[in-house]
């Protein structure tokens, strides 16, 4: 057969691909009204282009034939073996299933960083409470004060008299603040796991002198009815993210049976799970601290009713949420 | 059928099979179209960012400055994402580069890795300005930084449309000999190129390939014609 009349034999074939996949890829509007694209039509031009291909190589035929060719099967290719994962119903199951799967079968690496974060945070506070001058190690003079004003009773960005709009400028920063840092502690876990030990020892460290320091100076009131609330996720999600960033480094570290490349591919996989998670949680906590615990008007009692109730929320989710098979 | 590259080749094409057993041509992109990508993208990130800020913090005070904080929050990590989850598989500035982000097997990027490659950007950053980024791109034949080894993804450069060949006039010359589909794409684009070449370089150009029309040896513009014939013919011109 010669490349003409091979050409010539499947020329309506190829054709017939061609203008499907140029409406599934939306480069061209039909005209008028075609019948409705069919999947299956799709996939089987496509394994008969990957045929005639194959046989057009073999043959040697001409480059502009294996040229077309080449363009068709690719495009197919892409149209039929494209992923989409991200619907709501993908959602969905993160947040009902999967994420607290993904905490619970890495323990491990929740428990370390969970140790890396709050340990700091235990030793600090005593520590800074009993010498203030210690706050210091951690924070300079200004950020210091800046902590204290923020905190003092008479202070406007907690009290009564803050307007709404500070809310939405408080909600961004918190957004664009601590989902970073959340960011920064998984992501630097991948300079095998260091990065992570440093983001969550730092910022533990960072917790306990500052509750510390606010506490000896007497605003403890103020203070822990601020941010007890929205801890519950904070707190949580930025452990989280920095168990993701160990269980990375650690993927490097010891790749087990496989290389370090497709064991940190595997981990990588694994960890984006609690990613989506750690975000979401972290939206949550912002939109908490900027509309809620800011809300000076709330009695303590309530705020602590309320802290008490998501905090007992988190951990039941974590413990229960998607168990059952399903 | 095309054979994996030989190592001595200069070449950093990555083949990804598919199911069928065809095999994708996946031409990774080098550092410095991947840099020039990340300057545009920089640049237009900076322009809306600061334009868009302004409007805001002029009109809606203390509500439009959370705005603008989430905005940045928002160009800060997904900016990248979002594009690449896009039709185009590619950030505004890859696009004018002529790149595009796929999975190693040649497959659109999954949100997953998007979201994968983007985040660990930070650690590509590690220890300064893209140290670690640049050390692995450079180290690396597919030319992957931490975030893409990571997420298993490749940034390629868009497959080109073959450049417009300028024929008409050569009559079609029958190969003497048989060519390989290596063979006859090298001819296609020394037709191609043709038009940019000078006469003299055309012609000692023509003569090292003249051995597929026959006249092995021989150089000047009949030779050349008829090489330019044989590509005429890998065209599909027959008469």
């Amino acid at each position: 057969m010669t490349p003409l009349s091979f050409e010539a034999l499947y020329q309506e074939e190829w054709q017939e691909l061609e203008s499907l996949l140029d409406r599934v890829l939306g480069r061209r509007t039909p005209v008028g009204r075609p019948p409705p694209v069919r999947p299956e039509r799709i996939a089987a031009l496509y394994r008969r282009a990957c045929e005639q291909l194959a046989l057009a190589r073999a043959r040697s035929y001409p480059a502009y034939l294996l040229d077309r060719l080449d363009r068709l099967t690719a495009d197919a290719h892409q149209v039929i073996y494209q992923q989409r994962e991200l619907g709501f119903g993908m959602l969905a199951r993160i947040v009902t299933r999967d994420f607290p799967r993904a905490v619970r079968a890495d323990a491990r690496y929740v428990w370390l960083a969970t140790a890396l974060f709050v340990l700091p945070a235990l030793v600090l506070g005593p520590l800074v409470y009993f010498d203030p001058n210690l706050v210091l190690s951690v924070v300079d003079v200004a950020t210091a004060a800046q902590f204290e004003q923020m905190y003092a009773e008479s202070a406007e960005s907690i009290g009564r008299t803050r307007e709404a709009g500070s809310d939405w400028l408080m909600f961004g920063f918190y957004i664009r603040n601590n989902i970073g840092v959340a960011f920064q502690c998984f992501a630097s876990g991948l300079a095998a796991g260091l990065g992570s030990v440093f983001y969550l020892v730092y910022n533990g460290a960072l917790l306990g002198a500052i509750a510390g320091y606010l506490t000896e100076r007497g605003l403890s009131a103020t203070f822990y009815s601020f941010v007890v609330t929205h801890a519950a996720f904070e707190l949580t999600a930025i452990a989280l993210a920095g168990a993701a960033g160990l269980k990375l480094g650690h993927s490097l570290l010891a790749p087990g049976r496989r290389t370090r490349g497709q064991s940190l591919v595997a981990a990588a996989k694994e960890c984006v799970v609690i990613v989506y998670g750690v975000a979401a949680m972290l939206i949550i906590a912002a939109a908490l601290e900027a509309f809620w615990s800011s809300a000076g008007w709330v009695p303590h009692a309530i705020k602590y009713s309320v802290a008490g109730f998501f905090w007992f929320a988190v951990f039941a989710y974590f413990t229960w949420q998607g168990r059952r098979e399903g | 059928m095309r054979t994996a590259v030989a190592p001595d080749v200069l070449d950093t094409a990555v083949a990804a099979e598919t199911p069928e057993g065809i095999l994708l041509e996946l031409r990774p992109a080098g550092l410095a179209a991947r840099f020039y990508a990340f300057l545009l993208d920089w640049v237009i990130r900076f322009v809306v960012g600061y334009a868009v800020a302004l409007v805001l913090i002029l009109f809606m005070g203390n509500v439009g400055v959370g705005i603008v904080l989430l905005l940045y929050f928002v160009f800060e990590w997904f900016y990248p994402v979002i594009f690449e989850l896009s039709r185009s598989g590619a950030t505004p500035g890859k696009s004018l580069v002529g790149l595009k982000v796929v999975m190693d097997n040649g497959l659109p990027v999954t949100p997953a890795a998007s979201l994968t490659r983007n985040l660990l950007r930070v650690a590509d950053f590690l220890p300064f300005a893209f140290g670690a980024a640049i050390v692995t791109m450079l180290l690396r034949r597919d030319c992957k930084r931490l975030g893409d080894l990571a997420a298993a993804t490749l940034v390629v450069h868009q497959p080109q449309r073959p450049l417009k060949t300028r024929l008409e006039g050569v009559p079609p010359v029958v190969p003497a000999r048989s060519l390989t589909p290596a063979d006859q794409a090298a001819l296609v684009a020394l037709a191609a190129r043709a038009p940019t070449l000078t006469v003299e370089r055309l012609d000692e150009l023509a003569a090292l390939a003249a051995v597929v029309s026959g006249d092995g040896g021989r150089v000047g513009p009949n030779a050349t014609r008829r090489v330019l014939g044989v590509a005429q013919w890998a065209l599909g011109k027959r008469v």
